[in-house]
């Protein structure tokens, strides 16, 4: 069987690639299959890449303003053809504060992630490798971080540190990186062990290396799967410091302050809360069902076979 | 009436305003949903004739004693039950009239005051009304240290020197003596406060507590403060009858009032949080008068034939405010420049509709010399060109802060957007009313949107306020708000102390109203508006009338049909 025979298809599915580039992507392509076969969790990627989307584009999707209103005449306005989701009580388009906010919510995301995974990732794998008391000391203080309700812990922050949205990001990865550290600790310690791991001790690598080469790679997966899946639940705590009004400054459209700023009105004028906590729900869904497919994808236990 | 908390007569921690106080809770909305389906009271579909039922949120009252009582609705019971030297004259509030005193005069040195008492009148108790209970009253006020003690010690009254400074000189003649020759308008206004109530001394002394003197209280008794928390004993046109705190309050004619006797013969005030039960309690004719409803259900009350509203300034008044610390905030020009750039009409019709209404001068309306004037109008090119003035061509950048509650969070945000046409980039701050305070009362702000409730009803208690900074370096011991704001002023000072001992009451007028004036152009307050209370009444309720402060929120002119 030559290779110029072979379709694409099998040459990524071949039981024996003829190089690491042919075995990698060849991995991803049977995650991507199995990722595809889970319907809902493509609505939650297609969910994310319209969120992705809109934050690009805003300024070319928006139909108005999203922080100058007409308080004297536009102030409340129900939906309708002028404004699609109607107005808030500063006068100003819901949609196109909704269409701003994706900025504000997709950013809250990444840089939590960006910030609280690397963190959880070195303090699990670093404890669950060395062991002894640094183990110990590295699991005790992720257990009093644990210890405390995450959205109670991001408030006590943001009052020390001062409301705003750059110290709610912080709060936020303060409070969120404990439960990565645990996955991490518990991922290194079914692998410390390995044959793998002792023959590149035997090489003279050291622990650093191995750690960084030779471990962390291996929680990843996982580590992805849980950070999709926590991404909802910060969003919720982003918005629920910006319903205190301890999250995003004013004007700034911030989902979670809408809500604050419409609860108000929630009898007579209910869209203007409402519009903000269906995106906040949309979004939460798609990030949940991303993650539940990524989960089912990247299941190292289920692959290969 | 404000609340005063720790050594601060300044009273921006008052339970925020009338409207804020109607926070959903669910447990208030179980609450007031068990009294509405006949938990505690009959469930009768009318109120009787003769008794007139209100719904307002009275878990602010801790107390009835006049000596402690700096709160809102406990000013209405207090206003109602008990009788002062003087009263606010509710046809003209820049004067007042005889309440327990049928005359008096004042000394040519303006020191001393003679009251002449009405003959012959008696408190509920059926004791008689003597100079004595006028002089153990304030007595007791002042030897009792609380809240509001300040509106009589500051005319010089101690613990040691009060029992020679108010004293009866006969059965039916009180002298007081100040310390300084005030203004006799200004020492009587005072006198009108709920603090200034004349209470039954045998009555009260009857059920006072022996106390062992300690370095913190030197007095061997009580004055009844145990007993007099939840219990009566005044001589106003209704008496107490009950009170179950976060539960019921019950007025009851007073059958041994001097004057006219009220029409009603029991008023009962049923504690109920929410705007929207308090609406439909209304609409059902469960209660004749709703007292916390908010803007939405204030609007269907008024389009209701059956049902009326009513509504009334009252003192206390919101402003933004400019350091001068700031470079930028201290040019003049800068400052007038600000008073443009805000959308008073739109902010008013829609912001403030049912809570407040605009006003820029800070002296509450109806107040003795407020002067009544609005010169200022959104204008954007006029501002500009005060800040080219200024040589700020391009505009600056300025921090706001902000408490994150309405309306100030409603009106930074609506100034931040009209400031920005003028090119001032406005960063807003929010923070609870702890964080901004804190920050505010140490000058450490930019900007500051607040609120300033009058302590007493007398122009000096705001006059004091904006128009006078006696020290403006950072360590001084009088800091009032144009201290906070860094606003020296040694003239406008001179000025208002000046006010407060002008024994002329047209030409005290005519003093205030000029340093409203001069702080309109000049002040780096940009006044924005004074609240109004609003509540919905039943048709047949007549001659219901909401007065310029709880305590003359009077009910005895009330009838039903």
């Amino acid at each position: 069987m030559s290779e110029a025979t072979m379709t694409r298809r099998e040459w990524l599915l071949t039981d024996r690639p003829q190089s690491r580039l042919q075995a990698r992507l060849g991995r991803a392509y049977v995650a991507w299959r199995r990722f595809t076969a889970n319907k809902l969790a493509v609505i939650g990627l297609v969910i994310i890449l319209g969120l992705v989307f809109l934050a690009i584009f805003a300024p070319l999707l928006a139909p108005h303003s999203p922080y100058i209103g007409d308080l004297a005449k536009a102030r409340l306005l129900a939906p309708g053809a002028g404004h699609w989701l109607g107005t808030d009580d500063q006068g100003r388009d819901i949609l196109s504060r909704l269409i701003y906010g994706s900025r504000l919510t997709l950013q809250v995301v990444l840089l939590v992630a960006v910030i609280a995974a690397p963190i959880g990732l070195l303090v699990g794998t670093v404890a669950g490798y060395a062991g002894g008391w640094v183990d110990a000391v590295l699991m005790r203080i992720t257990d009093i971080f644990l210890a405390f309700p995450k959205l109670v812990l991001a408030l006590a922050f943001v009052a020390a540190l001062g409301p705003g949205i750059g110290n709610a990001i912080i709060a936020i990865a303060i409070t969120s990186w404990p439960p990565y550290a645990r996955i991490a600790r518990a991922e290194t310690l079914t692998v410390r062990n390995s044959d793998y791991i002792q023959a590149v001790q035997l090489m003279g690598a050291s622990p650093w290396r191995i750690v960084l080469r030779h471990i962390m790679p291996l929680c990843i997966s996982s580590l992805i799967v849980r950070v999709t899946l926590d991404m909802a639940g910060i969003i919720l705590t982003a918005a629920g410091l910006g319903f205190l009004g301890l999250g995003a400054q004013p004007p700034l459209p911030e989902w979670g302050a809408m809500i604050a700023s419409g609860r108000r009105f929630i009898l007579d004028q209910w869209w203007v809360a409402a519009a903000p906590g269906v995106a906040i729900l949309i979004v939460s869904l798609g990030f949940n069902l991303l993650g539940d497919g990524l989960r089912d994808a990247l299941d190292p236990r289920g692959s290969g076979q | 009436m404000p609340k005063v908390i720790v050594n601060e007569r300044g009273t921006e921690m008052n339970r925020e305003t009338i409207s804020s106080r109607m926070r959903p809770l669910l447990a208030g909305a179980a609450f007031s949903l068990l009294l509405v389906s006949g938990g505690m009271a009959p469930a009768f579909a009318e109120t009787p004739a003769d008794t007139l039922v209100q719904a307002w949120a009275i878990d602010d009252t801790i107390t009835l004693d006049p000596a402690e009582s700096f709160e809102l609705s406990p000013a209405e019971f207090i206003g109602n039950a008990y009788d002062m030297l003087v009263r606010l004259d509710i046809a003209d509030t820049t004067k007042v009239k005889g309440g327990i005193a049928d005359s008096w005069t004042v000394s040519d040195d303006g020191l001393t005051y003679t009251f002449k008492l009405k003959p012959g009148i008696k408190f509920a108790s059926g004791n008689p009304v003597t100079a004595e209970d006028v002089a153990w009253s304030f007595e007791r006020v002042v030897k009792l240290d609380k809240s509001p003690a300040f509106i009589l010690t500051q005319f010089g009254l101690t613990g040691d020197n009060v029992a020679e400074k108010a004293k009866a000189a006969d059965e039916n003649t009180f002298v007081f003596t100040v310390d300084k020759a005030y203004a006799p308008s200004f020492v009587l206004n005072c006198l009108t406060a709920t603090v200034g109530a004349v209470i039954d001394k045998k009555l009260v002394m009857e059920h006072a507590e022996a106390k062992t003197p300690s370095d913190e209280y030197k007095y061997d008794t009580d004055f009844g403060y145990g007993w007099l928390k939840t219990n009566y004993a005044g001589s106003g046109p209704f008496k107490i009858r009950d009170w179950r705190a976060n539960e019921i309050l019950v007025l009851e004619r007073n059958d041994n009032y001097y004057g006219e006797k009220p029409a009603l013969a029991r008023v009962i005030y049923r504690h109920v949080k929410e705007s929207a039960t308090q609406r439909l309690m209304l609409e059902a004719g469960d209660v004749d008068i709703a007292r916390n409803l908010e803007p939405g259900d204030l609007d269907a009350v008024s389009k209701n034939a059956d049902l009326a509203t009513t509504s009334a300034p009252k003192g206390t008044v919101y402003y933004i405010s400019l350091n001068q610390k700031n470079a930028n905030l201290a040019k003049p020009e800068v400052r007038e420049a600000f008073k443009y750039l805000v959308d008073y009409d739109a902010i008013g019709s829609t912001l403030l509709k049912g809570i407040g209404e605009i006003r820029q001068t800070y002296q509450a309306k109806g107040v003795l010399g407020a002067l009544e004037a609005s010169p200022y109008k959104f204008d954007v090119a006029k501002a500009k060109e005060l800040l080219e003035k200024a040589g700020l061509k391009d505009g600056f950048s300025v921090t706001f802060d902000v408490r994150n509650t309405q309306p100030v969070t409603g009106i930074a945000e609506s100034f931040q957007q009209t400031a920005g046409q003028a090119g001032v980039k406005i960063e807003i701050i929010p923070g609870d009313g702890k964080q901004t305070l804190t920050k505010y009362r140490a000058r450490n702000h930019d900007m500051y949107i607040g609120q300033w409730g009058m302590d007493y009803w007398d122009p000096n208690s705001n006059g004091e306020a904006f128009t006078s900074n006696p020290d403006n370096g950072d360590d001084a011991s009088v800091k009032t708000l144009a201290w906070r704001n860094a606003w020296d002023i040694p003239e406008l000072t001179a000025q208002s102390k000046a006010a407060l001992l002008e024994r002329d009451n047209g030409k005290r007028a005519e003093m205030y109203q000029k340093l409203q004036q001069e702080a309109l152009e000049t002040s780096p307050f940009v006044m924005i508006f004074q609240q109004i209370e609003a509540a919905g009444l039943r048709g047949a309720v007549k001659n219901y009338k909401l007065g310029p402060s709880m305590d003359t929120n009077f009910l005895a002119s009330v009838t039903k049909q």
